[in-house]
């Protein structure tokens, strides 16, 4: 029972249960990829600067993805102990609706584990050494999630956005890609469907400007061929496609 | 450079003496984003754009942007009430809206509104609309309203954002088998939801003696009183609250705000629903 939200009903709600699936209609891997090749991602649409009152802020969008990212500070460290170099915070926070089954308000801890993921793939990246005593908080809402791993990508990318857009001190952009394995071959940006189907996904973040990786994240069995394979794959695309979109975002952002 | 000099200028200004810099606009009949007193910002709304939801809405009014889903649930009813299903409406306002709030447990404010919106929308849905078996099973609704961008009048946003989110809403149609103890859904077929009322909500304050319409954040900080006023759509009254004074003299301040949102109530109608 909490207090400080308007409750249901006391005994627990559940998601409605539906009618068996007919068999035909049923995507399956073996169908293929409706909409794109497998080493194509999804069409990205990057919005930085519309939370008005935020230093920084991004908007990213692809297709079903929808994430907001606002960044606050540098500001000044409270209730931490004297540090030469900056923190940065990194918050993740799933809307209650952003995906199929309900998130109910604390009963969640999987936006920690995210946290963590785009905080690794940002640190490497700010200028921490720079601002003594200073805290940079990042603050990501998923609106909309379709695959957990593609939105660790797309997170990362809107907060190395609104980091640049925030004016924060930079080496270079982090962008990331998520790919998955499925049927001994790369999907590129898998979608929630294709992530439940695959053997394993991963999720790389790259400094393109530094030639560097600044996380991997791994998750199912796959042999360690195909998670190279993979990271290759995720590597290629981010620096050549993924960067370009980012600082061409930013740049027009910076026309106006 | 002499302009970006002096726009520097005046935000520093506008930071340290918010209420004088207000007081100098209000003096020349405007608002410092350009309006007149009685002026509203320009409202935008989009629905059905979240497909993990059974219905949401996407609201701009001004720069305020708040985002609604509408998630529909299964549950046993309460053994005092047999024949209701629940709607349980929530705002969130994130530490990712505005420097105001800090993430964590729902603050003050958020608390406030999500109950001033329950209050409003009881009178949307009816209860028992929500049934599926009497005493056994019902629909909970849970509509969550979330704050990407805040600047003012959350109330009259959030609360439009709900509407709309209901009004989008589609319930996927149960299947009820005799001797069947479980009840599925539908996968083609679904149902949109009864709804008995739309209220919307329009907000005023106080600043001095002056009455600005649908304040913003800017402006919210600084004004005596706050007054909403909820109609339907026969332009009767839903809810209507004031905190704080009214204005000094003789002048029935209340009564300028309901014709205000009547007037603006019908022009909105034509805009949005």
């Amino acid at each position: 029972m909490d207090r400080r939200r308007i409750n249901g009903p006391t005994e627990d709600s559940f998601g409605p249960v539906f009618e068996a699936d007919e068999a035909e209609g049923i995507w399956t891997p073996a169908d293929g990829r409706k909409d794109r090749g497998l080493l194509d991602i999804r069409p990205i649409f990057l919005q930085p600067g519309l939370i008005s009152e935020a230093n920084g802020s991004a908007y990213i969008e692809t297709q079903k993805t929808k994430i907001a990212c606002a960044v606050y500070g540098p500001r000044q460290s409270k209730n931490t102990a004297y540090s030469e170099t900056g923190r940065l915070n990194v918050e993740v926070k799933f809307t209650p609706f952003s995906c199929r089954r309900r998130r109910a308000p604390l009963r969640d801890a999987e936006d920690r584990s995210l946290a963590v993921a785009i905080h690794q793939a940002l640190v490497s990246s700010v200028r921490l050494e720079l601002l003594p005593k200073s805290t940079i908080d990042v603050f990501i809402t998923i609106i909309e999630c379709d695959g957990l791993e593609s939105c660790v990508a797309a997170g990362s990318v809107a907060a190395s956005t609104a980091l640049a857009d925030a004016g924060i001190e930079l080496f270079g952009l982090v962008v990331s890609c998520a790919a998955s394995l499925v049927e001994n071959q790369v999907w590129l940006d898998p979608t929630e469907d294709e992530e439940r189907v695959s053997a394993g996904t991963i999720v790389l973040s790259c400094l393109p400007a530094l030639n560097k990786i600044t996380n991997v994240w791994q998750t199912g069995q796959m042999p360690a061929l195909d998670v190279l394979r993979c990271m290759e794959a995720c590597q290629q695309k981010a620096t050549a496609e993924i960067h370009s979109i980012v600082a061409q975002a930013l740049l027009e952002n910076a026309k106006i | 450079m002499a302009s970006d000099d002096d726009a520097l200028k005046a935000a520093v200004f506008q930071r340290l003496h918010p209420r004088t810099y207000l007081d100098r606009f209000v003096a020349e009949k405007y608002r410092p984003d350009g309006r007149q007193f009685d002026g509203w910002r320009d409202v935008s709304v989009n629905v059905g754009s979240i497909s993990t939801a059974d219905g949401s809405a996407l609201v701009r009014l001004g720069e305020t942007t708040i985002v609604c889903g509408v998630k529909a649930e299964f549950a046993e009813p309460e053994l005092d009430a047999p024949d209701a299903g629940f709607l349980v409406p929530n705002v969130d306002l994130p530490a990712l809206c505005s420097p105001k709030f800090k993430p964590g447990p729902p603050s003050d404010e958020a608390q406030v509104l999500s109950d001033r919106l329950n209050e409003v929308l009881s009178t949307t849905i009816p209860l028992s609309s929500l049934v599926i078996k009497p005493g056994k099973l019902v629909w909970v609704l849970y509509v969550d309203a979330t704050c990407i961008n805040y600047d003012g009048n959350v109330f009259d946003a959030a609360l439009l954002a709900m509407v709309a989110a209901l009004r989008n809403t589609k319930l996927p149609k149960p299947i009820i088998r005799e001797n069947d103890e479980h009840v599925v859904c539908s996968r083609t077929e679904t149902i949109p939801l009864q709804i008995a009322k739309t209220p919307i909500s329009m907000s005023f304050g106080v600043f001095d003696t002056t009455l600005l319409a649908d304040p913003t954040a800017f402006e919210e900080p600084l004004l005596d009183t706050t007054i909403s006023v909820v109609l339907d759509e026969q332009n009767s009254l839903v809810a209507v609250s004031q905190l704080g004074p009214g204005l000094p003299g003789d002048e029935d301040v209340l009564s300028t705000c309901i014709s205000a949102a009547k007037q603006r109530r019908v022009s909105l109608e034509k805009q949005i629903l």
